[in-house]
């Protein structure tokens, strides 16, 4: 899995090669570092690292080894996105499947509803960073039952 | 010769009968076959000509219990095809029991027994050393279950998913190419003799679901029952959803998934170059071992083809018991 670490590195000498470290021995591939010398604050340099890591736990163990070194993660992002398509037979609230959606850090990259009131049917098709899959599907499906709809997911 | 009798004459029974009557496998000897009226018998083998559609007229019809048939001391092998019943297996557990404990061997299509009493069938099969093989109960005559068992039996089955009932795939594939409500499908699907007249079963899943708990059971020894199966049927499924899907390039098909997470049956949406996107009455079964990886087999899934399915069991317990010297 593809993962942008942001970093908030003191602004002194070693202190990225400690951060490097932890990436490498929990089996992390260093794809590039960005300095971001034009947004110090307080002595601090925010670093983004883009790293290929085997799983999510190696990318756990690595953040955690980070923050053990002494080095804040401000943000760790996977870079790898799910798509995945839905149907919502019966209609559900749209603000509230978008809310759902969002609250998780994902985004409804399309969506149509056909059948008018008497049989109605939301298609939609989610974006999210892959490891939020079941996460979202799981929340919608919640909403599905609350609003007496079917969901319909890819299988 | 091993001895055989057939109990249920239904549409396979009879099918099967006149087949095995015929000489179909070398070594078998139909020598009684059992109807809900009654049974006939004959030591010395039925001949086609004593099977005739309805067992009633025959003078040598016994209008006693299947369940007297079922003695060692006149069969070695039972052929089970009574209806299948979900709530207790009925009668069909009891007969396959009977000839278990006797150390007769059976071949069985009849779902309800080895759903509802897997484990403690083949525990009687093993204490007796009799064989219990129930290819024809998933799948018609796809053998799904000797391809697991005999062809890839050291690789470790991972996960199962598929179509597992013809009934509602020829429902859906109607509503996806010709546009038509799910009633009206269902209506041209009983015309046809492909659904049933209380299509219950099939339409909530439930069919799919025994297929779905006897593969877990006998290919990844899941040691689940129909109630750890989370169910969902295709009956909400409507003409403007098929359509939704269609416009992105799929369909709604009803799968059963059986792998890490459970059991489960629900209405899913799968790409028509899906290899598992099969249509009309058609079966499709994708397997994932951890060594081959993804392994997917399509068939018929009921009817004539589940007579296949029977006959290659049969052969499978001549050829055993001929290896045995019991023939």
């Amino acid at each position: 899995m593809r993962v942008k670490l942001t970093l908030a590195l003191s602004d002194r000498p070693g202190v990225l090669l400690k951060a490097l470290e932890q990436i490498a021995v929990n089996g992390g591939n260093i794809i590039s570092i960005i300095h971001r010398r034009d947004r110090i604050t307080s002595g601090y340099v925010p670093v983004s690292i883009n790293v290929e890591f085997p799983d999510s736990t190696s990318l756990e163990r690595a953040k955690k080894g980070i923050e053990t070194s002494g080095i804040p993660v401000m943000e760790a992002e996977t870079l790898e996105k799910a798509i995945c398509t839905i149907l919502l037979i019966g209609g559900v609230k749209i603000e509230e499947l978008f809310r759902r959606v969002h609250e998780l850090g994902s985004r409804v990259a399309e969506i149509s509803m056909t059948g008018g009131l008497t049989s109605p049917c939301i298609k939609a098709v989610i974006e999210t960073p892959s490891e939020r899959l079941n996460t979202i599907l799981k929340s919608l499906e919640k909403l599905a039952e609350e609003q007496g709809a079917l969901l319909i997911t890819e299988g | 010769m091993l001895r055989c009798i057939i109990v249920g004459y239904g549409f396979l029974g009879k099918r099967l009968a006149r087949l095995l009557a015929s000489g179909a496998i070398g070594d078998i000897k139909l020598v009684g076959v059992a109807s809900s009226k009654g049974y006939i018998y004959k030591e010395y083998g039925l001949m086609p000509g004593d099977l005739p559609d309805d067992l009633r007229f025959l003078s040598i019809l016994k209008p006693s219990p299947a369940s007297e048939l079922i003695d060692k001391r006149i069969t070695d092998l039972l052929v089970e095809l009574t209806p299948t019943n979900i709530r207790d297996g009925e009668p069909g557990l009891t007969h396959i029991r009977l000839a278990l404990e006797q150390g007769i061997d059976v071949v069985t299509a009849n779902k309800g027994p080895i759903a509802l009493a897997y484990e403690e069938l083949m525990g009687l099969a093993e204490k007796s050393g009799a064989m219990l093989l129930h290819e024809a109960t998933v799948g018609g005559g796809i053998p799904l279950i000797s391809l697991k068992n005999r062809c890839l039996a050291a690789d470790e089955l991972l996960s199962i998913k598929g179509i597992l009932n013809g009934t509602t795939n020829y429902i859906l594939s109607r509503m996806h190419f010709e546009e038509m409500t799910l009633e009206l499908a269902l209506r041209e699907a009983q015309m046809l003799g492909i659904a049933e007249r209380d299509p219950t079963l099939d339409l909530e899943g439930v069919d799919t679901a025994l297929k779905l708990v006897i593969l877990a059971n006998s290919l990844m020894n899941a040691g689940k029952r129909l109630s750890d199966v989370k169910i969902m049927g295709i009956t909400r499924i409507t003409s403007e959803a098929i359509a939704a899907a269609k416009g992105s390039g799929m369909t709604i098909k009803l799968i059963g998934i059986a792998d890490e997470e459970g059991l489960r049956v629900a209405p899913k949406l799968v790409r028509l170059n899906d290899p598992i996107c099969v249509h009309g009455t058609l079966n499709a079964v994708s397997f994932n071992f951890r060594i081959l990886g993804r392994l997917t087999i399509i068939g018929e899934g009921a009817g004539e083809s589940t007579v296949s399915a029977l006959l290659n069991d049969i052969y499978e317990v001549v050829k055993a018991r001929s290896r045995s010297n019991r023939i």
